[in-house]
């Protein structure tokens, strides 16, 4: 059983299939659909509806249409930018970094020896841990005073009140966190290179590192790339961490903090609906972006 | 391999001799010394922080405010006043049923979803794919309000539908993504000749596909239960009392004995408790993502 | 491919878009435009006190988790007394910005979830100005005399009154008896004992807390916020410069250590706790809790705030006030609710018993609030002496324009006077929203 014979034996010219066929791709797809348009369509539509007003902090019940004003006001004030620049040298350096790490484990789970299992199960330890707690626990460890890291280095840095320290403890978080995420995806695809093609490669004379890179990188590319995106997506809409390690301070104000701030806090209404919409614009963009330059497997999974 | 999948898996069936598909070392060779030094950071990596945890949950009073490695009085005091708060006993149930049902949902309509992009003919797939993806691109800060007017109305407010309705679609796009990759690594004429045989293509669905797609299906559902279980803005927005509210949002409300106090202990206690069950979960599952793998290398 | 997506993706949203404007009923009113309104509390309802007689049925009462249990209490014995009427409590988190959101969210989808509401003091003005609570002048007028002023100051907006208080706080230092042989009288000698010694904690962190540490410096040396009138920034000042300068010098040499620039309430309370720090500006929660503290214990005292040379005396006030939603559906038996839960019975019995501060004078005149809480008197000091935090819809836009270049410049990245300067354009914008 070839699987370049499989593609040959697709029936072609059913043609009396077609109509059944998105009958059925009808209804498996619609419960989806449905979800969609409730909970993701709606409170989008609902954002761009109000970034298009002005709804007044001081007076109840008055509100003015702003066009695209409280875009303008946006794009020009520099603290979003700060904010751009900061979400992105996050999700830059957390990537990079929980991309690196997770390779690691990933590689280090898949050799065969005893205990395996049980170093998956550590492994996914800093994933089962909540989020905020998480957060909580790093803000701990970095503590000037009674810290782990200060009391260990004999320094007496304050991590969260300088910047770029308070980037760098919130990336380490993260890469704690989220490290097993990838190493997960990227094991199950390690999992099913089969050996003897290591084997023949080991048989030829190639190095560690030629197998590495010749071998296993270009046959684990696929899982890469949707661990890659995921976390690149997750990463640029980040709160809880910044929320909670320093409230966006000192250089880690990002993107998803400022709309919350705005929006909530302040409760400008308007500016902050533009401004998550800004931010849902900005991601979508990077999504675009991976789509065309490196996911043609995307239009490969929706090909027949 | 003829199609560039997205995938995790390449065709397992490509093999004359199942078993080698997972690369095992011939028994005898022992692995290299550095592996074992990389495993022993790896633990450290992953273990030291939450050991760090254990040590302040088993900390009272005034010792949470010393940096002792070791806590100088252990006690399990926390953990104690942690399972006699009937809100949290409460909410672990709450939180269970929701992990539990989302998961169970998500991997019910992502596979439906997944099987139509993977195999039936219908326009605009690859629309309604971008679609999916795009739904990992909204801040939730956006949606927590609407939402939360949304169900306030019809009466979801504070309910636990109310809270797996939006968990079920934002765990859509990682599981139809997995799942869909998975669906189209299955070779066709597995199905083709079910509908030979006058199955229906629903019929060899559920009964072909989904059973080669097991390792998909347990890796989506093992992070879309991580993730229900660990979600904390939507449990915050949406529920208003003990009897929907699920751990993470129960855990706001762990308090001292005024309102400035911050429980480390009592926090840290019950997050090393909600943590245990999904550790439990995890080391049954990886046991089954394994045996998966293989059972699909057997089958093919 | 791409371009037919972007097209059905926009057509897809703007379907959205339409769908949402249809149903959006006003969020904050959002379907009417041009309302001229001139006072913003212009029209607001006022809760009648002879509802109070004869009020039936249910109360929810919405509060931040009731920590010491005094609230629980409250309800429980006005239910007993009050058959005809139960109250409910529901609880939001311990988090202040969390209560916040929680009624915010909950007024503006007018719901009657919460009839009444534990208002942190400095919401006052940006609830009242959107209308969502219930004018209560009528029935404070009744019993004026009862309230220590500086409290009523905190529900009072735009000439109406829209709460009561419950509980006050102020600060207080904290100082170790075994290192501090006389409690210095000015700020200035403070900081000279704090850098001879082991330092002054505070809460200097970029969060509401810094904003009430600065304004106790900064209104003790003379300065103000806001003009009288509240529609200009007056921050930028010779006074408000000075006491800026004169903390930030405090991290410099060594009388703050470098790390309160990132603490809040409790970890400053941890590093006092272990023994780490001379003095300690916090709340009067701390007492009861660093009593059990081994490295501590027996070995401090506490006092109201020394002058500050050239200036005066000051300190910010806390605390919280129950107010009337809008939206209830049971104003009179909300307002017999709070009518019971701030008698001056019943406030001295959550000080005595609960130690949440009075915001009734004669509550502190009581044996048993004597006995209960011994630094009665500097707390008492503290609270008729304090301070408002600006009054202004816009607060929170104000306390972030403080706290954010305050912070600043006592971590060094500004001077004291370019900190002043932003923070003075950041309120005058602020101050300018719509």
């Amino acid at each position: 059983m070839e699987a370049a014979s499989i593609k040959a034996g697709t029936p072609k010219g059913r043609r009396s299939r077609g109509t059944s066929e998105r009958r059925l791709a009808a209804y498996m797809v619609s419960p989806s659909l449905l979800l969609i348009a409730l909970v993701a369509a709606y409170p989008i539509g609902y954002a761009v509806w109000l970034s298009l007003h002005e709804y007044s902090v001081r007076v109840a019940g008055l509100s003015r249409w702003a066009g695209l004003d409280n875009y303008s006001t946006a794009l020009s004030d520099p603290e979003f930018w700060d904010a751009v620049q900061n979400t992105f040298i996050f999700t830059a350096g957390s990537v990079t970094f929980e991309v690196i790490i997770g390779m690691g484990m990933a590689l280090a789970m898949h050799s065969a020896f005893r205990g395996q299992g049980l170093l998956r199960t550590v492994v996914l330890v800093p994933w089962a841990v909540l989020t905020v707690v998480t957060a909580m626990m790093w803000r701990t460890i970095f503590d000037p005073t009674l810290g782990l890291v200060n009391s260990i280095l004999g320094t007496d840095i304050v991590w969260l009140g300088e910047s770029p320290h308070a980037m760098i403890v919130m990336i380490i978080a993260d890469v704690w966190k989220t490290a097993p995420f990838m190493a997960l995806l990227l094991l199950a695809g390690l999992q099913v290179i089969p050996g003897e093609i290591y084997e023949a490669a080991k048989v030829d004379g190639a190095t560690m590192w030629q197998r590495f890179s010749r071998i296993t990188l270009p046959l684990l590319m696929p899982a890469l790339l949707v661990a890659l995106i995921f976390r690149t997506l997750d990463a640029l809409r980040i709160f809880d961490l910044p929320f909670v390690l320093t409230k966006g301070t000192h250089g880690t104000n990002t993107l998803s903090l400022e709309a919350y701030q705005t929006f909530t806090a302040n409760n400008i209404i308007g500016l902050g609906a533009a401004l998550a919409v800004l931010t849902f614009i900005i991601v979508m963009a990077v999504s675009f972006l991976y789509i065309r330059f490196v996911g043609g497997n995307i239009r490969g999974l929706a090909e027949e | 391999m003829a199609t560039p999948a997205v995938g995790a898996t390449e065709p397992v069936t490509t093999t004359a001799a199942p078993k080698t598909a997972k690369t095992k070392k011939p028994p005898g060779q022992k692995p290299p010394w550095w592996l074992w030094f990389a495993i022993a950071a790896i633990v450290v990596f992953c273990l030291a922080p939450f050991y760090w945890l254990i040590n302040v949950s088993l900390k009272t009073g005034p010792d949470l405010s010393g940096s002792a490695i070791v806590p100088p009085n252990p006690t399990l005091d926390n953990y104690q006043s942690v399972f006699q708060n009937d809100d949290f006993i409460r909410a672990l149930l709450n939180s269970a049923i929701v992990s539990l049902t989302t998961t169970f949902l998500a991997l019910l309509v992502g596979s439906f979803c997944a099987y139509a992009l993977a195999r039936l003919k219908f326009p605009m797939k690859f629309a309604l794919l971008a679609l999916v993806l795009s739904i990992t691109t909204f801040p939730p800060i956006a949606i927590a309000t609407p939402v939360f007017k949304l169900w306030s109305d019809i009466g979801l407010f504070n309910t636990l539908p109310g809270l797996i309705i939006p968990y079920l679609t934002f765990a859509l796009p990682l599981a139809i993504y997995i799942l869909v990759s998975f669906f189209k690594e299955i070779p066709k004429d597995l199905e083709e000749a079910a509908l030979v045989d006058g199955a229906t293509r629903f019929q060899a669905f559920y009964k072909i596909v989904i059973p080669l797609a097991a390792p998909g299906l347990a890796t989506a559902g093992i992070l879309t239960f991580i993730s229900a279980w660990n979600e904390f803005l939507f449990a915050v927005t949406l529920t208003s009392t003990p009897d929907a509210r699920t751990v993470p949002a129960a855990i706001a409300f762990f308090t001292g004995s005024t309102e400035f106090e911050e429980p480390l202990g009592t926090i840290s206690a019950a997050s090393i408790i909600i943590s245990i069950p999904l550790i439990l979960l995890v080391l049954l599952f990886q046991k089954r993502i394994v045996a998966g793998l293989t059972a699909g290398a057997v089958k093919g | 491919m791409s371009k037919r997506f972007l097209f059905l993706l926009c057509a897809a949203l703007a379907c959205a878009v339409l769908v949402a404007a249809c149903g959006d009923d006003g969020d904050g009113g959002g379907g009417g435009a041009g309302t001229e309104e001139t006072g913003s509390t212009e029209g607001v309802k006022a809760v009648d006190p002879a509802s109070m007689e004869g009020a039936t049925g249910e109360v929810t009462y919405c509060s931040g988790k009731d920590t010491s249990g005094d609230l629980k209490e409250t309800i429980a014995e006005f239910n007993e007394a009050n058959p005809d009427l139960k109250v409910t409590l529901v609880e939001f988190p311990e988090d202040a910005q969390q209560q916040h959101d929680q009624f915010v969210q909950r007024q503006k989808a007018k719901s009657g979830d919460c009839d009444g509401f534990e208002e942190d003091v400095v919401w006052t003005a940006e609830f009242a100005s959107q209308k969502w609570l219930l004018d209560m002048s009528d029935y404070i007028e009744t019993r004026k005399d009862d309230f220590i002023p500086s409290t009523l100051e905190t529900v009072t907006f735009d000439g109406k009154v829209f709460g009561a208080p419950r509980a006050s706080d102020a600060g207080m230092m904290y100082y170790r008896t075994d290192q501090v042989k006389e409690f210095p009288a000015t700020w200035q000698a403070l900081y000279e004992q704090a850098a001879a010694n082991d330092g002054l904690v505070y809460q200097g962190s970029a969060y509401e807390g810094l904003t009430v540490d600065f304004l106790e410096y900064a209104f003790a040396a003379g300065g103000t916020v806001l003009s009288e009138d509240g529609t200009k920034s007056t921050i930028n000042s010779e006074e408000n410069i000075g006491a800026l300068q004169f903390m930030a010098d405090g991290i410099k040499n060594g009388a703050a250590p470098k790390a309160v620039t990132t603490m809040t309430e409790e970890p400053a309370r941890r590093t006092w706790e272990a023994g780490k720090a001379t003095f300690m500006r916090n709340w009067s929660y701390c007492y009861a809790l660093s009593q059990k503290a081994p490295n501590v214990k027996g070995k401090f005292a506490v006092a109201p705030y020394p002058e500050y040379e050239g200036g005066g005396k000051a300190a910010v006030l806390g605390g919280h006030n129950m107010v009337i939603s809008a939206y209830s559906e049971n104003p009179g038996g909300t307002l017999k609710f709070i009518d019971y839960a701030t008698s001056p019975e019943r406030i001295a019995k959550n000080a005595s018993k609960y130690s949440k501060t009075p915001t009734i004078g004669a509550a502190f005149d009581d044996p048993a609030v004597k006995k209960a809480m011994p630094f009665a008197e500097a707390l008492r000091e503290g609270v008729e002496n304090a301070k408002s935090r600006p009054v202004s819809p816009v607060y929170p836009q104000i306390s972030e324009a403080i706290f954010k270049n305050v912070n600043a410049a006592l971590s060094g990245s500004t001077t004291p006077e370019e900190a002043l300067k932003q923070a003075d354009s950041d309120i005058n914008e602020a101050l300018a929203t719509f």
